[in-house]
């Protein structure tokens, strides 16, 4: 069977003739064939469709209309992203039958960079209800281990990308959803900046925290679909008008002009971390370190500040975004979603208001740090996945967790492997920048993902 | 690790769910009322600190041009 390359390698051998998009779907689809059953990352694989795109783009690079690095390549969308034709349920039985008949701008966008598309992924119920066993699709499984959890919500984009089934998709990310997969399935996973890449079209949990983003094999995979997804876009109200970098010519020059703190406090004092996930962190100081880079300890305000005050933002935009549903189809939301949303209905307007005033404070308060600093790095997540059964419905109200502040404050945030478990499970490390510099993040997990060999281990299926 | 024991009481609780307007069972209503400490204490750490100032201004911004 064909190795599985990543897009970077995939687009330079079609664009050599080396490699044919035919050719490369049907590997993708023999893949998923042998190993879907176990996997579950489709919510629908729309196999004819891919095979005929792949044909077109085949077509279309021999008669000299080759678009791009993206053109013939094996993608997916997380199944909150609408599709017209083909149906977006959010993984939920309220939207089984939801067929849109238009597509996210975003969908737009890498159709017209030439992707082929395999369909729709499987995602935590509405963004935020999972890993769930009540829902009318299966949770997916972790390819490196089929009894850990991928992540959430962007769990089946984790799941496809990580099996090779194909070389990107899409995710989005209120607190962490594309970020957590990454880590916990090996991936590169962008969220960028609040405003660069529009919402329009992708079904919204918290209006505010909702970020859309790629998730790929590595680093420059991410560059090169973030290229293609950002941009200005009318119908999305918070989308930015600002030019931006061509993203893969910057990841070049190395890092030695960077400035780095270190927000240690995050994972040593505010919450803990296991040992592996420590001494894979010190690696990454010294590699970036190594590499050039100035790193020193920075502090924030406590982790559980950021936490208290997404998830009060959080709730009460998701809940209300979805109380007709709760209000007359309740127990038709999954056990999980219902647990999580429906405390929103309980935050008051001044509760809402107070959060909103202390997000403020604290996007001040990091960027007062990010004066002296360009980038923030700490884990993605404190251990490597758990097993998907002790993933608790109130876990994310328990305990602080890495990938929330940088909603709170809509900052660049990348989250990309940095070693493995002694189990053989993938370790994350998480770079952060200042708004709209998304460039210099990417940059700089690109020399880290260079300098480590993390990215030649595959999952073995 | 264990949910925070709520303040509120459960009557208490059970007249927020009925201004709600969820339609809720028992069982339902007793998980709820079990993970509302979660709320209260979230609530409590963006309230931290004392009162704001009243201009004290919110991330929500408001553009009247419409694009």
């Amino acid at each position: 069977m064909m190795d599985i390359p990543s897009i970077a390698e995939a687009g330079a051998a079609i664009a050599a003739g080396r490699l044919s998009p035919v050719a490369l779907t049907e590997a993708c689809l023999a893949r998923i064939d042998q190993h879907e059953k176990w996997v579950h990352s489709f919510i629908r694989l729309e196999r004819d469709r891919a095979l005929g795109a792949a044909r077109t783009a085949e077509a279309e690079i021999k008669a000299g209309r080759r678009r791009g690095d993206l053109h013939g390549i094996p993608f997916a969308y997380k199944d909150i992203y609408q599709t017209a034709g083909i149906p977006t349920t959010a993984h939920s039985k309220l939207l089984i039958e939801h067929l849109p008949t238009c597509d996210a701008t975003t969908v737009t966008k890498l159709g017209e960079a030439g992707v082929v598309s395999f369909g729709k992924l499987a995602t935590h119920e509405f963004a935020i209800g999972g890993p769930s066993f009540d829902l009318p699709f299966p949770p997916p499984c972790n390819p490196w281990s089929i009894e850990h959890f991928t992540g959430g919500s962007s769990s089946g984009t984790g799941a496809a990308v990580a099996a090779g089934f194909v070389l990107g998709g899409t995710g989005s990310d209120t607190g962490g959803s594309i970020r957590t997969p990454s880590a916990f399935c090996g991936l590169a996973g962008i969220k960028p900046t609040y405003g660069l890449v529009s919402r329009a079209g992708i079904l919204p949990l918290s209006f505010t925290l909702d970020h859309a983003g790629p998730m790929a094999w590595t680093v420059e995979d991410c560059a090169i679909l973030l290229q293609a997804m950002a941009g200005h876009d009318p119908a999305d109200p918070a989308s930015a008008s600002l030019p931006f970098p061509d993203f893969r010519a910057k990841l070049a020059g190395g890092i030695k002009d960077i400035s780095i703190g270190v927000l240690r406090h995050f994972y040593e004092r505010d919450t803990t971390v296991t040992a592996e996930v420590g001494a894979a962190m010190e690696a990454s100081i010294s590699t970036l370190s190594r590499l050039g880079a100035s790193v020193r300890e920075v502090t924030l305000p406590p982790l559980q500040d950021w936490q208290a005050c997404c998830m009060i933002i959080m709730l009460a935009e998701a809940y209300a975004v979805h109380e007709p549903w709760l209000r007359t189809r309740f127990n038709d939301y999954g056990k999980c979603f219902r647990d999580r949303v429906a405390p929103g209905a309980f935050i008051s307007s001044a509760d809402y208001m107070a959060a909103t005033r202390h997000r403020r404070e604290l996007q001040e308060r990091l960027a007062r740090v990010m004066i002296d600093v360009d980038l923030l790095i700490l884990p993605s997540a404190p251990e490597p996945a758990p097993f998907t059964k002790d993933v608790a419905s109130y876990g994310l109200f328990e305990i602080p967790n890495f990938t929330m502040p940088f909603n709170v404050a809509g900052t660049p945030a990348l989250s990309l492997c940095n070693g493995y478990s002694a189990g053989g499970l993938p370790l994350s490390l998480q770079i952060v920048g200042r708004p709209f510099e998304d460039a210099t993040v990417l940059r700089a997990g690109y020399a880290h993902e260079k300098a480590t060999p993390w990215k030649e281990r595959r999952p073995i299926l | 690790m264990p949910a925070p024991k709520p303040r509120i009481s459960r009557e208490d609780f059970d007249a927020l769910v009925r201004a709600s307007g969820l339609m809720l069972s028992e069982e339902q209503k007793s998980d709820l009322h079990a993970a509302y400490g979660y709320i209260e204490a979230m609530r409590a750490r963006v309230r931290a600190g004392g009162e704001r100032p009243r201009s004290a201004e919110p991330a929500i911004i408001f553009n009247p041009r419409v694009r």
